[in-house]
């Protein structure tokens, strides 16, 4: 059993590292951008845009 | 009709990163579909045998070739995150566009689950044949969820095209056994004579067939999604859209016939892994190999794009408001709807926790068949609001309303057929959404504003 | 004269969380729901307790063959080779399944219509 539960305990540990990195960022994320900035997308193509307006 | 200018504020100042081409969106499409030739599509085998699969695939194949034209044509002119959602948005209205996003989320999100638990499946498989019985597959398909959803948090560009590489690598898989089988001589390793007996439930278990027949190209319509991400949404979505149904009908056909040829109906209605399965008949190691790397491979390929697909949907769907505008946000420096990504790793873990294996694929087939059936009336009304030659269109479909009018019948006709298997899922899944209709007009609408729906150029829709 | 456009409402974090969640509760009982209705229609065997060989199960030599290269013996492969579905149409059900899923399209067209008339009214301001 000991490859196969190395690998499942390796295989917890790395996702809980990369969940933890997610969070971390998202966290860290927050606190550097104002949250308009962070919702400041908006929706469609600048392509078409552009296009649509004959350029 | 002419070309009317409509203004489009410019102000904002983050966006999802324009950095993929067609091949990007090939891999995207193509990966999320291509598992459903080493796994699920067999499922019609048992419900019609092997020649009524045959029948779904080619038929189902022209109910996707038509999702894909109507879905190019709108799709090179809606050119946003949300795909289809946005396009019922712009098209029919907000309450559709709510169904049509939770379609596509739910859709993603459990298929993403299936793909996962699959994926643990098979490891659990591996250690078996080393002697390991019974391990946990828990930590595999946690560990698949996550690594992926790190991977799209991390940027839309080395996401898909690692999908691209292992997709493409799963489709050269079935081209080389293909070949492997040596077709060119029938009753040598392919025994279609012996394996084949006709219609065991005639043209009824045809019909029952189309509900997995779907499984050969279910998602195929994804590639939209990623149209804000696209260099030129134009080019890419059309090109990426139709070279991949065209490498889905070219796969679902081979599959078909390498498995049917080596393995009895019986078997295979019932296979978990019909391909590998079919390669282990054969006794050829490289065979073996080459299955069961294409296998894994095809499953990481379709909840990867997959992630990516419900993130978008939900990003969308958020970003008007239609849920907590939270999940708008975009990375300032990977340029990705993060949240988003990071909201659906719980949910697709308790899916693929759940067991409930079978009934999460039907949920999935059905937001997907729904989301047709809305696509045909969708392209009906798109070319009556906006008659062509009033706005730009990147690609025109031919032929049209045939398409649209082909594409609602089959779906009809799919709907028969998951009547026919799983009646009892079919009405508890439409009670979901519409209770879910119901809480969006009376409840979740009071929080969306209303003119700013509309985003796209153009001049006021024909009628209204 | 043109109307005001409409003002949405601003909702609380709480209110956001408990919208997410009662989608997700929806999602699993929609999920859980078959499992307490009536059993899954997924194929009938039959089990006879006569000796099974290939023969008694209709399979010629190269299926059997095949089967055996599965790791399969005739007692094993009877479930799978005997497991038949029914395509029994209850015409009841089914006109109530159509019924649902029009009704379900009608309703969401027509409130879509109301909803997008409003979203183009705002966008456009008053039909010309």
């Amino acid at each position: 059993m000991g490859f196969w539960q190395i690998f499942s305990d390796l295989s917890w540990a790395i996702s809980g590292l990369m969940a933890a990195w997610m969070i971390y960022d998202t966290w860290h994320v927050q606190q550097q951008y104002d949250e308009s900035f962070l919702m400041s997308s908006r929706e469609g193509a600048e392509e078409l845009t552009q296009k649509e307006a004959g350029k | 009709m002419s070309e009317q200018v409509i203004e489009v504020p410019k102000q904002h100042q983050i966006a999802l990163k324009k950095v993929l081409s067609p091949i990007h969106i090939w891999g995207l499409g193509v990966g999320i579909v291509l598992v459903g030739e080493y796994m699920g599509w067999n499922f019609s085998v048992a419900k019609g045998g092997a020649l009524g699969s045959l029948i779904a695939c080619w038929v189902i194949g022209l109910l996707y070739t038509c999702v894909a034209m109507i879905d190019s044509e709108v799709t090179s002119t809606v050119a946003a995150a949300g795909g289809q959602y946005t396009q019922a948005k712009h098209i029919i209205g907000p309450l559709m566009a709510f169904n049509v996003a939770l379609y596509l989320v739910l859709a993603y999100t459990m298929l993403e689950a299936a793909d996962a638990t699959v994926f643990g499946d098979l490891l659990q498989e591996v250690a078996g044949n080393f002697g390991v019985a019974n391990l946990d597959p828990k930590p595999f398909v946690f560990l698949c969820i996550i690594f992926l959803a790190w991977l799209n948090y991390r940027g839309v560009f080395v996401t898909l095209t690692f999908n691209f590489v292992i997709t493409a690598f799963a489709f050269i898989a079935i081209i080389l056994v293909f070949f492997g089988v040596s077709p060119w001589s029938p009753g040598v390793v392919l025994h279609h004579a012996d394996l084949i007996h006709g219609l065991p439930y005639g043209w009824i278990g045809i019909i029952a067939a189309f509900q997995f027949g779907m499984w050969y190209y279910l998602g195929i319509e994804g590639t939209c999604q990623a149209a804000e991400e696209c260099r030129s949404a134009a080019r890419s979505i059309p090109l990426g859209t139709m070279s991949g149904m065209i490498t889905l009908v070219i796969a679902a056909s081979l599959t078909w016939y390498i498995c049917s040829g080596l393995l009895p109906w019986e078997y295979l209605g019932q296979a978990t892994t019909p391909l590998y399965d079919a390669a282990r008949v054969t006794n050829s190691t490289w065979m073996q190999v080459i299955m069961f790397v294409a296998t894994v491979f095809s499953n990481l390929a379709s909840a990867n794009g997959c992630i990516n697909d419900a993130s978008r949907a939900w990003f969308s769907l958020s970003r008007d408001r239609y849920m907590p505008p939270v999940f708008g946000a975009v990375h300032p420096h990977y340029r990705t709807p993060y949240r988003s990504i990071l909201f659906l790793i719980p949910i697709a873990v308790s899916f693929a926790f759940t067991n409930l294996l079978d009934q999460i694929i039907t949920f999935s087939i059905l937001s997907g068949l729904l989301g047709y059936t809305f696509m045909s009336i969708n392209m009906v009304r798109f070319r009556r609001l906006w008659p062509l030659g009033s706005i730009h269109r990147g690609y025109i479909h031919p032929f049209h309303p045939l398409p649209a009018v082909m594409l609602f019948l089959l779906c009809v006709t799919v709907y028969f057929a998951t009547y026919l298997g799983y009646g009892g899922q079919l009405l508890s899944i439409m009670a979901f959404f519409i209770v879910a209709s119901l809480w969006f007009s009376f409840h979740r609408y009071q929080y969306v504003k209303r003119g700013d729906q509309f985003t796209m150029p153009w001049p006021r829709p024909k009628g209204y | 004269m043109a109307k005001a456009h409409f003002v949405p409402k601003i909702q609380s974090k709480l209110g956001q969380f408990v919208d997410c969640i009662l989608i997700l509760v929806l999602v699993y009982v929609s999920l859980y729901a078959p499992l307490f209705m009536q059993g899954k229609d997924n194929g009938n065997s039959s089990n006879s307790s006569q000796k099974v060989t290939w023969q008694s199960l209709n399979q010629n030599t190269y299926e059997a063959g095949q089967w055996k290269k599965l790791g399969y013996t005739p007692q094993q492969a009877q479930p799978i080779i005997q497991t038949r579905f029914e395509y029994s149409i209850s015409w009841p059900v089914l006109g109530l399944t159509a019924l649902v899923i029009i009704g379900y399209y009608v309703f969401m067209l027509k409130i879509s219509d109301k909803e997008y008339r409003e979203v183009i009214r705002e966008k456009f301001g008053d039909r010309p």
